[in-house]
C-alpha cells in the first residue's frame, strides 16, 4: 500500500494548485478508498436524510392526508403562504417557543458552567463522586424524568410545595397554591426545573474546557493579586467561550426543537392557556393529530430555516465574543 | 490493496442485501389483485385452489396459502393487557375454523394508533379490519373506509337481527353503510353506595322517570336540580362539613359528590340533551342545552364545588385503576357500559350499583357509544375481511368479543340473557346490580350522536378540549366570552375545511 501524503500537501494541492492540475492515479485511488470508506455513511445520509428531506419538501406542496392518501392533491405553495401570511398560530408558537428558550437557556448554560466550575475547584473534596451524581440524572429517560416532575411539582401533593408551605406558611397546595403545570406564569420555570436534571452533558463539556485553561495563567494572575472572581471573568470566561459558543448553538437548536415535555404532559393540548404549544408541537398536531401532513411538512422546513437564520446569526457574532487559542485579531 | 473493485462490489451487494431486507416484502409475497377492491372476486381471493408449493418450509405450510388479512385494534377498546390474550385466543379459533384465510391481529396502545394507522394507510401497508371502533375513531379517518353496503348485498347478509335505527347509525352520507352493528354501551350513573349510607342518603332511582325520594320521604323529581342537590351533600371538606355548608372548606375537599367522567364537552352538553357543535348549513353553532351543561359543570367545578376541576383532578385522593370514581371518593359518575368491568370495578373496595341519568328540562337524555369493526378501502382482501367481519359479528361468535370488550350486544336476539351471562363472568359474587337500568337507556339515546362528524375533526376537537381545560382550571373565566370565542374559532376552523 502506497504511503498517504500528509494531509497539509493534499490541502495545498487542492488549495493552491492554479490551474487545476490533473490527478495522479495513487491520488485517484487514494479518492476512491476515501469514499470507500465513508460510503457507508453517505449511503444512510442519502436513504435516510437527504431523500426523506427532498421528500418532505415536495409534500409540502400537496394537499396532503395519510388517512386518504388517494385525495392528495397539488396546491403549490399554498401552504407555505397559510404558514407565513395566513396561521397565525405558527408565528405565536414560534413566539413561546423562544419565549421559552430565552428563559430556560441562560439558567441551564448558567446552572451548567457553576456546576463545572465548582467542580474543578480544588477545594471540593470527593469531585468524582459529586460528578457522578450531577451526571447520573442524565441517564435517566427524558420521559420518566418528566413524569417523575410531573408527580414532584404536583399542585395537591406535590413535594416542592408541601414543602414551600410547611416552611413558610404560604399556602402553596390547593386550587389557590403554586400550579407550577397550570399557571401561565409558571409553568416555563417548571419546564426549566425538567431541563436541570439533564445538565450533566453540558456540564461536562464545560468541566472539560476549564480543565483546558492553562494553570500558568491562573498563577500569574493570582501573582499579580487578582481574586478568584477577577480571574473566572478576565480568564476562564474568555478561554471557553468556544465551549460556550457550541453550547448556546446547540441550545438554541435544542430549544427551537423543544417537544417532549409538553407532549408528555398534556398530549401537546398546549395546557396552560396555549403556553405550551411551542413551535414543534404545533409542527406535531398538524401533521400527526390533524393528518394535514403536507401543511405539517412546510412547518419542519420553515422550522428548519428558522433554526438556520439564527445559527448564521450566532456565528456572525461569534467573532466579537469567541476567542480561540493562538487566534490573531 | 491490488484490486479494489472486488471490495466495493461486494460492498455495494451487502448493502443491497441491507435495503432489501429493511424494505423488501416477504419472501412469498401474496398475489396482490391489481383491480379495485370492489371488484375483485371473493373466490379468487379468499380460496386459492393451488396446492401448497413442495418447496415451502414445513413449518410455513399451514398458511402460506392463505389470504392474510389483518386486523388492526387500538382505536377503542382491546388495548388492555387482559384484553389481548382473549383476542389472540380468538384470532386462532378463526384461523382453525378454516383453511383459506389466515386472521393476523396487531394490537397498538391506542395513545399511538391513530398515527400507526395513518402511517400504514399512507405507505399502502393498510390493514383490512379496523376495530372495535367508535363514532369518534372512525370519523378520524373519514373516507378511508369501505363501504359495505355492496358485500351485505352480495352476500345476502342478514341485517334483520338488529335495530333497523342502529343500522342506520353506520350510514354515513356520501360514504355508504361504514359499519355493522357489533356493540353497544348505553350511559347511566354509578354510584357508591357506601358513601350514600354514610351520609345517610337514599340512592338514586333505578328507573328512568322515577322520583328520588329523600332522606325525608318527600319525592322529588329525579332532574338535574335533584342531582345537583344530593351531589352537594356527598362533597365534603377535611372537617367533615358537605358543600351546602356555611363553614364548607373548597381548598381542603376529601370526597366529591358527581363527575361526568371520561368524555368531553360534547358529552357533558349531551347530558342536558342531545346537540351538535355544526347545524344544517355546515355552521358552527353552540346549543342553548349545551351551554347550560357547560356552566352548570363550571359551577361545579368553581362555585357550588361538587365536581373535581382541574387542580382537583391530579389529587392523590382521586386516582384509581378506573379513574377517579374508583378511588373511592366520588359519590356518582355518569359514564357508559364499557365502565362496568373488572378493570374499572373489579377490585374496588366499596359497594357501588347503577341509576337512571337525570331528566333537564323534563327530556332524559343518555348518550350512547356504539362500536364497530371496519373495513379500509386500502385492504387488498375485502371479500375475505368480509368474511372474518361476517364470523366476528355472527350470533355463534360475537358473543366471545363482547365478553372482551365488555359491550352489550347490538343482535336482539342476544340481549335477552345478556347481563345474566355478563354479570356471571364479570362480578360472580355481586348479584344486586340494576341491569335495567342499561336496557332503559337505550330508549333515552342521544340523536344527533355526541360523537358524531364535525368538519376538521381533529383539529374541532383539539379547540375544544383547550376551551375546556382553560374553563377547569380558571376559576375567574369569562364563560360567555369563552364560549363566544370557541363558537367563532369553530366557524373559522369549519369555513378552512370547505
Amino acid at each position: 500500500m502506497a504511503p498517504l501524503p500528509e494531509l497539509s500537501s493534499v490541502l495545498r494541492s487542492r488549495t493552491a494548485a492554479t490551474p487545476r492540475r490533473k490527478l495522479s492515479k495513487l491520488e485517484k485511488k487514494e479518492i476512491r478508498w476515501g469514499l470507500f470508506f465513508i460510503s457507508p455513511w453517505l449511503i444512510g445520509f442519502l436513504l435516510f436524510y437527504l431523500l426523506p428531506m427532498l421528500a418532505s419538501f415536495g409534500f409540502s406542496l400537496y394537499d396532503f392526508n395519510p388517512a386518504v392518501p388517494d385525495q392528495a392533491r397539488f396546491v403549490g405553495f399554498a401552504n407555505w403562504q397559510r404558514a407565513l401570511f395566513q396561521d397565525a398560530e405558527v408565528w405565536l408558537s414560534l413566539r413561546r417557543t423562544l419565549h421559552f428558550a430565552a428563559i430556560s437557556l441562560p439558567i441551564s448554560l448558567l446552572f451548567a458552567l457553576f456546576l463545572a466550575v465548582l467542580l474543578n475547584s480544588e477545594h471540593v473534596l470527593g469531585k468524582s463522586i459529586y460528578r457522578t451524581l450531577f451526571y447520573m440524572p442524565t441517564m435517566i429517560p427524558l420521559v420518566a424524568t418528566v413524569l417523575i416532575w410531573n408527580g414532584v411539582l404536583n399542585e395537591q401533593t406535590g413535594w416542592i410545595n408541601v414543602i414551600i408551605e410547611r416552611l413558610t406558611g404560604i399556602r402553596a397546595t390547593g386550587t389557590q397554591g403554586l400550579r407550577w403545570l397550570a399557571d401561565p406564569n409558571l409553568v416555563y420555570y417548571a419546564y426549566t426545573m425538567f431541563g436541570l436534571w439533564g445538565v450533566g452533558n453540558a456540564m461536562i463539556i464545560f468541566l472539560a474546557g476549564l480543565q483546558g485553561v492553562p494553570s500558568e495563567l491562573y498563577e500569574a494572575a493570582q501573582i499579580d493579586g487578582a481574586s478568584w472572581f477577577q480571574r473566572l471573568i478576565f480568564i476562564t470566561i474568555p478561554l471557553i467561550t468556544p465551549v460556550i459558543f457550541y453550547q448556546l448553538v446547540l441550545g438554541v437548536i435544542g430549544s427551537l426543537q423543544y417537544f417532549l415535555a409538553p407532549f408528555v404532559l398534556n398530549g401537546g393540548t398546549g395546557f396552560p392557556e396555549g403556553m405550551t404549544r411551542f413551535f414543534m408541537v404545533y409542527f406535531y398536531k398538524q401533521s400527526f393529530t390533524f393528518f394535514s401532513m403536507g401543511y405539517g411538512a412546510t412547518l419542519a422546513w420553515l422550522m428548519l430555516i428558522i433554526a438556520m437564520i439564527i445559527t448564521i446569526v450566532l456565528f456572525g457574532t461569534s467573532r466579537f465574543w469567541v476567542f480561540y487559542a493562538g487566534e490573531e485579531r | 490493496m491490488k484490486s479494489f473493485k472486488p471490495l466495493l462490489v461486494s460492498l455495494m451487494l451487502i448493502v443491497a442485501a441491507l435495503i432489501n431486507a429493511a424494505c423488501g416484502g416477504s419472501a412469498t409475497p401474496p398475489a396482490q389483485p391489481t383491480a379495485a377492491p370492489a371488484a375483485s372476486e371473493p373466490t379468487a381471493a379468499v380460496a386459492p385452489t393451488s396446492a401448497p408449493a413442495p418447496t415451502a418450509a414445513p413449518t410455513a405450510a399451514p398458511t402460506s396459502n392463505r389470504v392474510k388479512v389483518r386486523w388492526f385494534v387500538g382505536l377503542g377498546a382491546g388495548t388492555d393487557e387482559g384484553a389481548i390474550p382473549p383476542q389472540n385466543a380468538f384470532v386462532e379459533r378463526f384461523n382453525a375454523s378454516q383453511d383459506k384465510i389466515e386472521l393476523v391481529i396487531e394490537i397498538v396502545d391506542n395513545n399511538v394508533a391513530f398515527d400507526t394507522l395513518a402511517t400504514q394507510i399512507a405507505a399502502g401497508n393498510a390493514p383490512c379490519l379496523v376495530g372495535p371502533v367508535g363514532i369518534r375513531g372512525r370519523d378520524s379517518f373519514k373516507g378511508a373506509w369501505l363501504d359495505l353496503q355492496p358485500f351485505i348485498d352480495k352476500y345476502n347478509y342478514d341485517l334483520s337481527d338488529f335495530d333497523p335505527n342502529l343500522v342506520k347509525f353506520y350510514q354515513v352520507k356520501e360514504e355508504g353503510q361504514l359499519g355493522i352493528p357489533f356493540a353497544i354501551f348505553p350511559s347511566f350513573i354509578i354510584y357508591n353506595k357506601d358513601l350514600f349510607d354514610e351520609a345517610g342518603l337514599p340512592y338514586p332511582p333505578a328507573t328512568h322517570g322515577a322520583p328520588w325520594v329523600d332522606e325525608n320521604g318527600v319525592e322529588r323529581e329525579w332532574n338535574i336540580e335533584t342531582l345537583t342537590e344530593l351531589a352537594k351533600k356527598l362533597t365534603v371538606d377535611a372537617n367533615g362539613n358537605d358543600a351546602t355548608s356555611p363553614n364548607f372548606d373548597p381548598e381542603k375537599i376529601v370526597q366529591f359528590g358527581w363527575m361526568n367522567q371520561w368524555t368531553d364537552p360534547r358529552g357533558i352538553g349531551t347530558f342536558f340533551g342531545a346537540g351538535s357543535l355544526v347545524d344544517e348549513n355546515g355552521n358552527a353553532q353552540i346549543p342553548d342545552n349545551w351551554k347550560a351543561a357547560w356552566k352548570w359543570t363550571y359551577d361545579g367545578w368553581w362555585k357550588d364545588w361538587f365536581i373535581p376541576n382541574g387542580p382537583y383532578g391530579g389529587a392523590d385522593f382521586l386516582q384509581g385503576p378506573g379513574g377517579p370514581f374508583s378511588s373511592g371518593n366520588l359519590a356518582m359518575i355518569h359514564i357508559h357500559m364499557w365502565y362496568v368491568a373488572p378493570w374499572a370495578l373489579g377490585n374496588v373496595d366499596f359497594d357501588w350499583n347503577l341509576a337512571a341519568t337525570p331528566s333537564y328540562n323534563g327530556t332524559i337524555t343518555a348518550k350512547m357509544h356504539a362500536d364497530t369493526f371496519g373495513i379500509l378501502k386500502g385492504c387488498p382482501y375485502p371479500d375475505a375481511a368480509f368474511e372474518v367481519l361476517s364470523y366476528m359479528l355472527s350470533a355463534e361468535h360475537v358473543n366471545e368479543l363482547l365478553t372482551i370488550y365488555g359491550g352489550m350486544p347490538a343482535r336482539l336476539s342476544l340481549q335477552d340473557n345478556y347481563f345474566a351471562k355478563y354479570n356471571q363472568t364479570n362480578f360472580p359474587n355481586k348479584t344486586d346490580i340494576n341491569w335495567d337500568v342499561v336496557v332503559e337507556a337505550m330508549a333515552y339515546a342521544d340523536n344527533p350522536n355526541h360523537e358524531s362528524w364535525m368538519p376538521s375533526f381533529q383539529e374541532t376537537t383539539d379547540r375544544y378540549n383547550e376551551f375546556w381545560n382553560y374553563l377547569a382550571n380558571t376559576p375567574d373565566a369569562d364563560f360567555e366570552a369563552e364560549v363566544a370565542k370557541l363558537k367563532a374559532d369553530l366557524q373559522k376552523i369549519f369555513d378552512a375545511a370547505r
